[in-house]
């Protein structure tokens, strides 16, 4: 799937422990990204919203990045791991009273079972056997803690507020950017080390990796494991952004629709580089919401996802990273070409968003 | 003779009704040089296989520096001591030469997924360790120029020389080697024979290597084993097993009749 990005893929920078100057490219990644992250202030409340559910699914697009990304495992059931840590945040904080910060952990290592069972499964299936049966996970799991109403509130669900100081929405949505832009950066790391290195040659060629020494098994399953976690983690962002979680967002046909949109946007911002998950979140979850009040629009956008992910896994594999690192090449190579390329895009982007809510 | 350092005793392996391997011994000393000869289809990259654990034998012993290690995955075999190539060359293609060097020194890292997303000093401690080993692989078989290189990139004899650099990352005592001549340039087959002698003298590793090139084999080997129809069918220096007359019937191009015959 990435043969072709890998050659365009700059090699990871690993003088560990070296403290190196930052190069120009990414200087300029870090103005892009400080530049998306002020995007929402144009577009008011609006933009505000709609920024926190690109920011919660980037989270849960780092799940879909170690394992699929890294490990090479496709897993369909990363929203059912985002409704664990959802139900288990709503509990807690509901409930029993607990305050959010410590909810969450407990929603991250509430994935955990589950994590397992999947890994241990993950060991003996491969590709799309894998991917089928991580559905049936998803719509098990479903039928079964989804359905528990001690643990889901019942139909109400559990309703939960912001812990202070993050309760407006501009307020959340830094929090939110903190929060994802530190777990790509944990991401990032997990890259360049031994159990990273380990995933992505387990990904490539299992015997090799096996005949260098890494434990196939132990592995995938950690991926299974930081992945779960991270879904967990997402979960309990997603139920302080909805303030209200209710179970059957996370019970067939819903919970697959929404792990199959967080594939769609990892492979869309670039499936093996942490900040492709923050990439593709934007770009997709942003239309999604933006088309979400438009009911004709809505049913377009279903169209438009799919098309984007055949025409990305045809033709940038590396997706949006790989065409970050492809304009950053020509404006390098042409700067008043590329320049102006880089300008038009993000003005054409921008200008029919805001056109769009304005009118609509 | 020392105590052999690896030692596989009356090893047989069936595929169904086909006899792969039909009690094969063979053991390497430490530090030795040893050959396998044989047609296509006798056995040697099914022995390989099976010493190094990816494929399950029937019957026999496999014990490495005194230790059993059949019932041993093919990973914790490397952690034994054992480190072993492939005919057709498997690399990481999504990762640069130095990363895929960097996949070699598993074994020799400790530190956990939580400290390198964290940045802690055990994986800062791990990195420096593997960057530092890399360097002296890297001079040791010559790479430096393709270090940044995606192996799709790389001639198909760099990508051996590379896959060779990763399994001797491993540390091994016994370096299996299948058809490391296979598919490169003649000149890089007249490299390898020093090299692969010069990688015995500085790091002590024994070698057992799987060759169709007769010069390189015979000329490296410094005792052989020839296998026919998955049984040794003849062992002992180069010189010798080269004249024996099963050999010279089933590898030298004599017909099946005049082995049977024999």
């Amino acid at each position: 799937m990435t043969q072709h990005a890998v050659d365009l893929a700059p090699p990871i920078a690993l003088p560990a422990g070296v403290r190196r100057r930052l190069t120009s490219a990414e200087l300029a990644g870090l103005a892009g990204l400080g530049a998306i992250a002020l995007l929402p202030i144009p577009f008011g409340s609006f933009g505000f919203f709609v920024g926190q559910f690109a920011l919660v699914y980037a989270i849960l697009g780092l799940s879909v990045v170690v394992v699929t990304g890294y490990a090479g495992l496709v897993s369909l059931m990363t929203y059912s791991f985002a409704g664990i840590g959802a139900m288990v945040t709503g509990v807690a904080m509901a409930s029993w009273g607990w305050p959010f910060w410590l909810a969450l952990p407990l929603a991250a290592v509430a994935t955990v079972p589950v994590s397992i069972i999947v890994g241990v499964t993950a060991v003996r299936l491969k590709g799309l056997y894998l991917a089928i049966a991580t559905l049936t996970f998803a719509d098990a799991l479903g039928e079964t803690f989804f359905k528990w109403s001690r643990a889901t509130g019942g139909q109400t669900g559990w309703v939960v507020s912001r812990p202070k100081p993050f309760v407006s929405d501009v307020s959340y949505y830094v929090l939110l950017l903190a929060v994802a832009l530190g777990l790509v950066w944990m991401v990032t790391g997990l890259r360049s080390s031994r159990m990273g290195r380990a995933m992505l040659a387990v990904r490539t060629n299992e015997r090799e990796a096996q005949a260098l020494g890494i434990n196939v098994y132990k592995t995938k399953l950690t991926a299974f494991l930081i992945s779960g976690m991270l879904g967990g983690i997402g979960g309990g962002f997603l139920a302080l952004l909805l303030k209200q979680v209710t179970r059957s967002a996370f019970q067939s046909p819903l919970v697959e629709a929404t792990s199959i949109l967080l594939v769609t946007v990892v492979v869309v911002g670039g499936i093996d580089r942490a900040l492709g998950a923050f990439l593709g979140a934007v770009a997709l979850v942003v239309q999604q919401q933006v088309f979400q009040g438009a009911r004709f629009f809505f049913a377009y956008f279903g169209i438009y996802s799919a098309g984007l992910l055949i025409v990305f896994l045809l033709y940038r594999p590396g997706g949006l990273m790989q065409v970050a690192r492809l304009q950053w090449r020509l404006i390098r190579a042409r700067p008043r070409v590329g320049i102006t390329v880089a300008v038009a895009i993000v003005a054409i982007n921008v200008g029919v968003a805001w056109l769009f809510v304005r009118l609509g | 003779m020392s105590e052999p350092l690896l030692e596989v005793q009356d090893l047989s392996v069936r595929f169904g009704g086909i006899t792969a391997l039909d009690h094969v011994s063979v053991t390497v000393a430490p530090g030795e040089i040893v050959g396998l000869l044989g047609p296509n289809g006798a056995g040697k990259t099914t022995l390989f296989n099976a010493i190094s654990g990816f494929q399950k034998p029937d019957a026999g012993r496999i014990a490495l520096a005194g230790e059993d290690i059949k019932h041993l995955l093919p990973y914790e075999r490397v952690a034994a001591g054992l480190g072993r190539t492939f005919q057709h060359v498997r690399l990481f293609a999504n990762l640069t030469v130095r990363e895929n060097l960097l996949v070699a020194q598993h074994r020799h890292l400790s530190s956990g997924s939580l400290s390198a997303m964290l940045r802690l000093p055990a994986w800062r401690r791990d990195e420096e360790r593997a960057q530092a080993r890399i360097e002296s692989m890297l001079d040791m078989i010559d790479l430096r120029a393709w270090e940044t290189s995606y192996p799709p990139a790389l001639s198909y004899g760099t990508t051996r020389f590379l896959e060779l650099a990763s399994v001797l990352s491993l540390d091994p005592l016994v370096l299996l080697l299948d058809e490391p001549a296979s598919g490169i340039q003649q000149k890089e087959v007249e490299a390898l024979g020093p090299l692969l002698r010069r990688i015995r003298d500085e790091t002590g590793c024994s070698i057992m290597l799987i060759e169709h090139d007769m010069s390189l084999l015979l000329g490296l080997s410094e005792r052989i084993y020839a296998l026919d129809f998955g049984r040794v069918i003849a062992e002992g220096p180069p010189d010798q097993v080269t004249k024996d007359a099963r050999v010279l019937s089933s590898y030298l191009g004599r017909t099946r009749r005049a082995h049977a015959s024999a």
